[in-house]
């Protein structure tokens, strides 16, 4: 017998192929080049895998989305990346916090720039995730069957202020603290609960060591861990409820035969006589399998380069806004000495702008009766028209009310921005 | 798609390589070099040329924890030479600090031997300063949110262009100097000692406080200022209140630059407490007010019978009275016209004013300034002496000349200095009330003043003749409706209840029902209502004014009202000539104690 000898030169093979070996283990499949390999590119791969083998050509036109949703998801990702990076450096104690600031600034690499793209991400995030709520709601994205997804957006919305707004205090600069202050006092106007709140809010009666670290935790740890479990809830319900949304339109009507009901299903649906797709199960009495003309494309690569694409486009603007404009620092706190106006963080402004109108109303009144109208209207309009088109006219009331509220809080932010001056006074800024 | 995926990796690869290039291109590290280089010239042995090479450029820095709040000094990473003698002719950043007898520093053997060693000073517990910063910029602190850039030194882009050049200077680090040396008589802060004289000679101590120096309450407190506002803010504040914020009713001082500077300096240094004082000296101050700092710090005047009078005068230009009051052709725009005061008031009243201005005119603002009696008595034989020039004849033209500061050009009480007295000169164009009182009594009312207001008397200075001259330009050019007829009230003439304890606590529960709404619970004219309310409610605790008007006329104010005020007429609302009889006794009772007096005495 003999044994089958290995020769050196086989050896060498093994060794020049590791690369291929290792590569072809980590993606199963070669770059493809056939509609197979397309589909299987898709769902084997983990990162892939959360979209569909094929997608709809409707939910490529950028100018239906602009590609909002996932701009917020990016920026949220350059916010965790960063975040990381600067909890290494950052200590939660009004003794140290602002000290830790110069050093970012003065003496760790890159401290600067690391900053800087944490704070204009989140300022960002704020502003795209806002905008991507605008979308939804003009196109009437939040109809059946999409209700649920949209409450979930809505949170997601009021956890991306509430993140943003947790993390404005960290700095422990004269910006933070009386925005800080102003914030928490706007949420004490709340009826019988707010003062609770304000104190639990600060564990105390002034913003001050236990607001620094109650506002530390949940900005590291308590809001993200909600915010990812939140978006991992609304990137599956899109997948659920079928997609982006589209006009009806967008396929050609075709007939549909309604499945046979009369007599009592079996206990399984799945005996051998007709042979359906799993969504056309799920989807109720229609079937649609193989009756629907094929308007959609393979998401490799058509969807993989455009969100590819917009990732690159995010990341070039966040390091572009770092590089041009430093992330503000202000002096140090000084409980002594309130700058005039204390303003609360932009996004917040219309609020304040409201408030010095009146308490009740303008911080809690109008605003909680905003936050339940979005949380509602999956369920206040119920008209089935108007789904995946921009100002649909069947939706022109709900459009009219939505763009009311939504132009009158940029209103009253860009008043409580540039036109306030000391002691809440209208100034002109020229 | 493609192109422009590309083109926006290649752009985030050119960022990357600029912010690489910014991170690792440091200026400090240059100076190091220079500072290596040199000092390898100076090297006189191979074992020190050896140790140089060595070296490599890294962050030095010194943390200060004998002063305050721990510092963190990384000055020297640039300012490396600075106790490396050899470099004393060098520019900066690498140049030695200088060596002076003035800052301690001591020759010994020909050695320089510092009296601050920046191993336990640090650089900005002097200088102030970011001492954590690596950039000159933000080290330095011209970036304008740091609250102390380099004292003396370093401007903001952001402060005012023509103080801006002002601020530079040395002396200034005395604000700095002063955190430690204390004494007045250090030579070294010369200047802090000079601000704390003018805090006091200029009367500032009067409006504000201080902790331990004084205890003013018009103006904002100052133990802090120094912590609170930079140099260009301070300068402003002094140089020209109204430029930075229009409300203030600080008055314009008449100030030279240097005593700016100085009081600059000062209020610079008021930083709460200071390095040298403990927890316990501080509370000692508390309980002591201070007393012994202040009176090292004002010298009295000794008063010379023989030229009371001229030092009377000096004391009034020279203490800043003119800085609120008018004397003259100086006008500080705040507080009434002085040019009069002989003719319209007499000795007793104006002592008393200036011991106590309450005690005269119980809602003045005017502060008790801390002078001596002796200084007191001075300065009021010198306003004694002051008679004005004669009225004019015309009606307008005593208007101008008399009535305008306060009633103001339009005659409705708004006049420059108006919004400082209290109660509010009256609005002489509300017809409502002009033309309900009888003309003998507005006559009155400018010949003899009123009782506990700002309303002086202008008997010695206007004729019966003037003062219906002057009344009948007020009717005509103000109040315009003519004169009518009075229709007769019908008022007792004596209060019809006599005063007793019952009375007394009937009239309490009266005025607490009616009243306290408007002249609040307290009857000091500030109820809840008084806000909206224009002319302000009486204040019925100005025990001059309420002693001063008889029974009849408060029953008549009560029973019907004050035309042209919020004072409404209680006799149509079920009030009875007895019930308004308690209400009187009510008002004389709070009024009755007597009040000030004690030092009408001292006055001869």
């Amino acid at each position: 017998m003999s044994r089958p000898t290995a020769p050196k030169t086989s050896f060498l093979a093994t060794l020049m192929d590791i690369p291929r070996n290792v590569w072809s283990s980590i993606f199963r499949n070669p770059l493809p080049s056939n509609d197979l390999e397309r589909s299987a590119t898709s769902f084997t791969n983990f990162f892939l895998h959360i979209h569909p083998v094929k997608v709809h050509k409707n939910s490529l036109r950028p100018a239906y989305t602009f590609g909002l949703g996932l701009i917020s998801f990016f920026l949220f990702v350059i916010l965790i990346v960063s975040g990381i990076l600067l909890m290494f450096y950052y200590v939660p104690s009004t003794t140290q916090a602002y000290d830790r600031m110069l050093d970012l600034r003065g003496s760790v690499a890159f401290g600067t720039l690391l900053r800087n793209m944490h704070r204009w991400a989140a300022h960002g995030m704020v502003a795209v995730v806002f905008l991507h709520l605008c979308r939804v709601f003009l196109t009437g994205s939040y109809k059946k069957p999409r209700e649920f997804n949209w409450v979930v957006g809505v949170i997601l919305f009021l956890l991306t202020l509430f993140m943003s707004f947790t993390g404005y205090l960290l700095p422990w600069d004269q910006l933070a603290f009386w925005a800080i202050t102003v914030g928490t006092a706007i949420a004490g106007y709340a009826p019988v609960i707010g003062k609770d709140i304000q104190f639990l809010l600060m564990g105390g009666t002034s913003v001050g060591q236990e607001a620094l670290l109650r506002f530390y935790v949940l900005h590291v740890a308590v809001l993200p861990a909600i915010l990812t479990l939140m978006i991992a809830i609304h990137f599956w319900r899109i997948r659920k409820d079928g997609g982006l949304s589209r006009p009806e339109d967008a396929d050609p009507k075709v007939t549909l035969e309604p499945m046979e009901t009369s007599s009592a299903p079996k206990a399984s649906v799945l005996e051998p006589k007709k042979v359906y797709g799993f969504q056309g199960l799920v989807r109720g009495p229609l079937t649609k399998v193989g009756q629907i003309p094929d308007n959609t494309v393979f998401s490799w690569p058509n969807l993989f380069l455009a969100e590819l694409f917009t990732f690159v486009v995010t990341l070039s603007a966040i390091l572009i806004l770092s590089l041009l404009f430093n992330a503000p620092l202000e002096e140090p706190v000084n409980a002594l000495h309130p700058p005039n106006p204390a303003k609360a963080p932009w996004y917040f402004l219309g609020l304040q702008e409201m408030v010095s109108y009146s308490a009740f109303w303008g911080g809690i009144g109008v605003p909680g009766i905003f936050v339940l109208l979005l949380l509602g209207t999956p369920y206040l309009d119920r008209g089935p028209k108007g789904v995946g088109k921009w100002f649909s006219r069947d939706r022109l009331l709900a459009n009219t009310i939505f763009i009311t509220f939504v132009v009158a809080n940029i209103i009253f932010v860009i008043i409580g921005t540039f036109f306030r001056g000391a002691n809440w006074a209208f100034v002109t800024p020229w | 798609m493609r192109l422009a995926l590309a083109i926006g990796t290649f752009f985030i690869l050119v960022i990357h390589g600029v912010v690489f290039y910014n991170q690792f291109g440091h200026q400090w590290e240059r100076n190091q070099h220079t500072y290596f280089d040199q000092a390898r010239v100076f090297a006189k042995t191979d074992a020190e040329r050896a140790a140089l090479n060595g070296r490599k450029p890294r962050i030095e820095q010194i943390v200060v924890s004998n002063f305050g709040e721990t510092r963190v000094d990384r000055c020297t990473t640039c300012h490396i030479a600075t106790d490396d003698p050899r470099f004393g002719s060098y520019a900066e950043p690498v140049k030695t600090h200088p060596y002076s007898p003035a800052l301690g520093d001591q020759q010994k053997n020909g050695k320089w031997e510092r009296r601050h060693k920046f191993s336990e000073f640090g650089c900005t517990v002097c200088h102030d300063g970011q001492g954590r910063g690596l950039e000159p910029e933000y080290s330095h602190g011209k970036d304008e949110y740091w609250p102390d850039p380099l004292l003396g030194y370093a401007t903001q882009e952001n402060w005012r262009k023509d103080f801006a050049p002002k601020l530079k200077g040395k002396e200034y680090m005395q604000a700095n100097c002063a955190q430690c040396h204390t004494d007045t008589a250090f030579p070294g802060t010369a200047l802090v000692t000079k601000g704390r004289g003018l805090f006091f000679s200029s009367n500032c101590y009067g409006c504000h406080r201080i902790e331990g120096l004084s205890d003013g309450t018009i103006g904002p407190d100052l133990s802090d200022v120094g912590k609170k506002w930079k140099l260009d803010y301070l300068w402003g504040r002094i140089a020209d209140p109204k430029s930075i914020l229009a409300t203030s009713i600080m008055p314009k001082f008449n100030l030279k630059e240097e005593d700016i500077k100085a009081l600059v300096i000062f209020l610079k240094s008021r930083k709460g407490r200071n390095f040298a004082e403990t927890e316990i000296q501080r509370f000692k101050v508390k309980l002591t007010g201070g007393a012994e700092l202040v009176q090292a710090t004002i010298k009295p005047v000794q008063i010379n019978p023989a030229e009371m009078l001229k030092q009377g005068e000096k004391l009034v230009l020279d203490r800043a009275c003119t800085a609120c009051h008018k004397l003259g052709d100086r006008d500080g725009g705040i507080a009434p016209d002085l040019s009069y005061e002989g003719l319209e008031k007499d000795g007793p009243w104006i002592y008393e004013h200036f011991k106590n201005p309450k005690s005269t005119m119980p809602d003045s603002i005017m502060p008790a300034f801390r002078f001596t009696d002796d200084e007191f008595k001075a300065m009021t034989a010198y306003l004694l002496t002051l008679k004005g020039s004669p009225a004019p004849a015309q009606g307008d033209a005593i208007y101008k000349a008399l009535c305008l500061r306060c009633h103001g050009e339009k005659g409705d009480g708004q006049g420059p200095i108006a919004e400082h007295l209290d109660p509010f000169p009256r609005d002489l164009t509300k017809s409502g009330f002009m033309n309900s009182k009888p003309e003998a009594r507005l006559v009155a009312s400018i010949r003899n003043g009123v009782a506990g207001t700002s309303m002086p008397a202008w008997g010695k200075v206007l004729s019966e003749e003037q003062a219906k001259a002057v009344l009948g330009h007020i009717q005509t050019t103000f109040t315009k409706e003519p004169r009518r007829e009075l229709k007769a009230r019908e008022i007792p003439a004596k209060n019809p209840v006599a005063m007793s304890q019952e009375s007394v606590s009937r009239g309490e529960t009266l005025f607490v029902n009616r009243c306290a709404g408007c002249h609040g619970k307290k009857a000091d004219g500030k109820g809840p209502n008084s806000l909206d309310i224009l002319p302000k409610p009486r204040n019925l605790r100005n025990t001059f004014f309420v002693n001063s008007v008889d029974d009849r006329r408060l029953l008549e104010s009560i029973l019907y009202g004050v035309q042209g005020t919020a004072m409404p007429s209680w006799i149509n609302d079920g009030l009875t000539n007895n019930d308004a009889g308690d209400l009187v006794n009510f008002i004389r009772s709070i009024n009755s104690k007597p009040k000030g007096g004690q030092n009408a005495g001292a006055v001869q």
